[in-house]
């Protein structure tokens, strides 16, 4: 019993040696050595552990410079995304309250430089650019807004800074190449006065910052960091994306000089390396390009408005040329004499004068493709003296048979040729005198049914031969007694209405007979002229003798042309056709 | 290159224009002052082999230091803190504007001036003052803008103290 006892107490004392020894070696006693069995056997109770130690191992790792944020940054990304794989929801809670405030803002700061842009473009008011938009989204398929948008990138950058936004400090600037030499330091101190001063001012009135100045054409345009400010100088109107632009500059500056500028004790040296961020803002050269760019659609428009001009010119003057020409045709046809035409519009107008004989408008108008047009005719009837009209009208009154032909001459003659009865003869004889443009008759060549024999004649009324023989009178020149060849045509032309004059004598039982009437010159010889006188008379005498007049149808009659009473034409020969009393004056 | 924010404070009339202007030699304008309270110069200086651009913020004076804006001393590395040595009115506005200037430039290093000794006959502020400030640990200097007299060392002086604290 008392062994077991000492047995029990040395088992005893060899556990607690054991402890002792164990926690003489490892420093732990059993409870510790419990739980680290169970960290080994536990994944649960091991990661729980490890968890706690984790970040701290991680941020001492980094702040060794052991690993680097680039080592992280993959597996972060790939967390991620798998994360969002498995289950996107939950991210897009976790990221809710974040998110939305942000899009809002995004969206309001956008809606708010699109209205300010469209502001400006609408400020600018009526010009030919705004003209020339309209035009563009006319021809486009694009709307005038877009349109107006799309040219209100109206920009040259020429300066960017980057001041430190305490002290105002110059930290850099780029310029273009275009860009004038600036006092940057003073413009950068001066730029933070004026924010300080803005900020101060109007401290009470909201917690924005000053985002833009505006000096005549010139918009600076600042966007604030914690520690520093991009100010950019922006000739014309910068285009919607540029704040964008800007922002990301102050973020990448930020980024990458962080320690410098929370550091900054006015030592600029090293901000030279923001300078890649800060030429991304200097962005001058897309506005020129857009602006190289052939207006094609203004060229179109003013090439279409050229060959429609054109066009109203050539037509214009077409239909000028073709009225002319119908003119000109028109006054060229017998009968028509114009004295005014007129174009205006479509509709046209002629003024002058129209023979009732002319031919038709009708066919000059089909002739010169007028039909359709409207045409106002103004014209007063006239007879002309164009030859085919005379005859015209010479025919329309005399009604001649067939085998009678007309030929008119200028001198006013008609002369008569072919066969005809007396009475159309005798008729003519009394109607010619009223066909405008007739004066005299020849008769000389016309057949007037010679061969009929008494009977037929008595039927007929040869009153017409008196007048026919009356109307002829020969003139002479001094000391002239023959005929010559137009004279002898002439008394021809007289015979053959002398030729019915014993016919008339035996129808009407008269005694008529023609009384040759010679007239001498006034000055001269009396006798000599009277003796040329007689000559004359006698020459007529044997003339009717020899065209086969008897002697009792012949009688002469000389008159002194001294005796001024007579109103005759002087060398003269006239007839008169008179009850014969026999004695010869 | 290094580039540092001095700030000219001081009473009204004390001469902190005409200081910047001895030292610059600018162009005096009254425009930017009257409009926005204060005119900035600029001024290349080198001390020790350093090459420092002194941006110098000049702000319109005010005898009530309450006015001055507070806002145009952030970021200055060094201060001038100005008085008229005619006028005794102007170091007690100094005190004040120190104690403002203090606060905000988180205690970078500056320098008191009292100007216009070329008014010898006219001074009011007596030594006594001037040496208590000393003794507070103050650095006085008297200068004339008038007659350039230590001008250029005051500006100097502050770069020197403003590179040390560096």
């Amino acid at each position: 019993m008392e062994t077991n006892k000492n047995h029990s107490e040395g088992n005893l004392t060899d556990q607690d040696q054991l402890n002792s020894l164990r926690k003489l070696i490892t420093g732990l006693g059993q409870k510790e050595l419990e739980r680290l069995q169970l960290l080994m056997t536990d994944p649960h109770e091991f990661s729980e552990e490890i968890s706690e130690l984790l970040p701290h191992a991680i941020r001492t790792l980094l702040s060794k410079g052991e690993i680097t944020t680039d080592d992280l940054q993959p597996i972060i990304e790939e967390t991620i995304q798998s994360s969002i794989q498995r289950n996107p929801r939950k991210l897009a809670d976790i990221l809710y309250p974040v998110m939305i405030p942000a899009i809002r803002k995004a969206v309001s700061e956008d809606i708010k430089k699109m209205l300010a842009s469209v502001n400006a473009s609408l400020e600018s008011g009526f010009s030919i650019k705004r003209l020339k938009w309209r035009l563009q989204a006319l021809f486009s398929k694009n709307s005038y807004a877009e349109i107006v948008l799309a040219n209100s990138f109206v920009y040259h950058v020429s300066h960017v800074f980057l001041i430190h936004r305490d002290t105002g400090l110059l930290l850099h600037e780029e310029r273009s190449a275009e860009a004038e030499t600036l006092e940057a330091n003073l413009v950068s101190a001066m730029l933070t006065a004026i924010r300080d001063f803005v900020k101060d001012s109007f401290k009470e009135k909201g917690s924005g910052t000053l985002e833009e100045i505006q000096v005549g054409s010139l918009n600076i345009l600042i966007e604030q960091g914690p520690y520093a400010i991009v100010a950019s100088v922006v000739e014309g109107q910068p285009p919607l994306d540029y704040r964008e632009t800007l922002s990301e500059t102050i973020e990448a500056v930020h980024y990458n000089h962080l320690n410098d500028l929370q550091q900054f004790e006015g030592e600029t040296e090293s901000f030279i390396h923001a300078s890649r961020f800060l030429q991304n803002c200097l962005i001058q050269e897309r506005k020129e390009k857009k602006g190289s760019v052939f207006p094609w659609p203004l060229f179109i428009i003013a090439l279409l408005l050229l060959l429609s001009v054109i066009w109203i010119f050539y037509e214009k003057y077409n239909r000028q040329s073709e009225f002319n020409n119908f003119v000109k045709q028109l006054d060229e046809t017998p009968g028509y004499h114009i004295t005014q035409a007129k174009m205006r519009f479509n509709t046209y107008t002629i003024s002058g004068l129209k023979d009732p004989e002319a031919s038709p408008i009708d066919a000059i108008i089909d002739e010169n493709n007028l039909q359709g047009k409207k045409i106002i005719y103004s014209l007063s009837p006239y007879a002309s003296l164009d030859e085919g009209l005379v005859l015209n009208r010479a025919m329309r009154q005399l009604n001649p048979p067939d085998e009678v032909e007309m030929t008119y001459y200028q001198s006013g003659l008609l002369k008569l040729s072919g066969k005809a009865t007396a009475d159309w003869v005798y008729a003519t004889s009394k109607q010619y005198q009223y066909i405008l443009g007739v004066i005299k008759l020849d008769t000389s060549e016309l057949n007037v049914s010679r061969e009929n024999s008494f009977s037929e004649i008595t039927t007929q009324n040869l009153s017409w031969i008196i007048p026919i023989i009356e109307n002829y009178s020969f003139v002479f020149d001094v000391n002239v007694v023959s005929l010559d060849a137009e004279q002898q045509q002439q008394f021809d032309s007289l015979m053959s209405a002398a030729i019915f004059l014993a016919d008339y004598n035996q129808l009407y039982n008269k005694k008529m007979a023609i009384f040759i009437s010679t007239y001498t010159s006034r000055g001269g010889n009396t006798q000599a002229n009277l003796d040329v006188a007689n000559r004359r008379a006698a020459e007529f005498v044997n003339l009717f003798e020899e065209a086969g007049l008897t002697n009792e149808l012949i009688d002469i009659q000389i008159v002194y042309a001294e005796d001024n009473e007579e109103q005759v034409p002087l060398r003269s020969v006239t007839f008169k056709v008179t009850e014969k009393t026999g004695d010869r004056i | 290159m290094i580039k540092k924010k001095i700030t000219m404070l001081g009473a009204f009339a004390v001469g902190k224009t005409s200081l910047v202007q001895r030292f610059v030699n600018s162009i005096f304008s009254e425009k930017y002052q009257t409009t926005i309270g204060v005119k900035i110069d600029q001024k290349l200086v080198k001390i020790d082999d350093h090459l420092v651009t002194l941006m110098l913020w000049d702000l319109y004076g005010e005898d009530d230091f309450l006015k001055v804006k507070s806002s145009y001393l952030m970021g200055s590395s060094g201060y001038l803190l100005v008085a008229d040595g005619t006028r005794a009115k102007t170091l007690e506005v100094a005190i004040s504007l120190q104690k403002m200037a203090r606060e905000v430039t988180q205690n970078a290093p500056f320098i008191f001036i009292i100007n216009k000794t070329d008014l010898n006959d006219l001074w009011e502020i007596d030594t006594e003052a001037i040496d208590k400030l000393r003794k507070s640990g103050w650095e006085v200097l008297l200068t004339s803008a008038k007659e350039n007299f230590r001008v250029e060392e005051a500006f100097d002086k502050l770069t020197k103290m403003m590179l040390q604290q560096k």
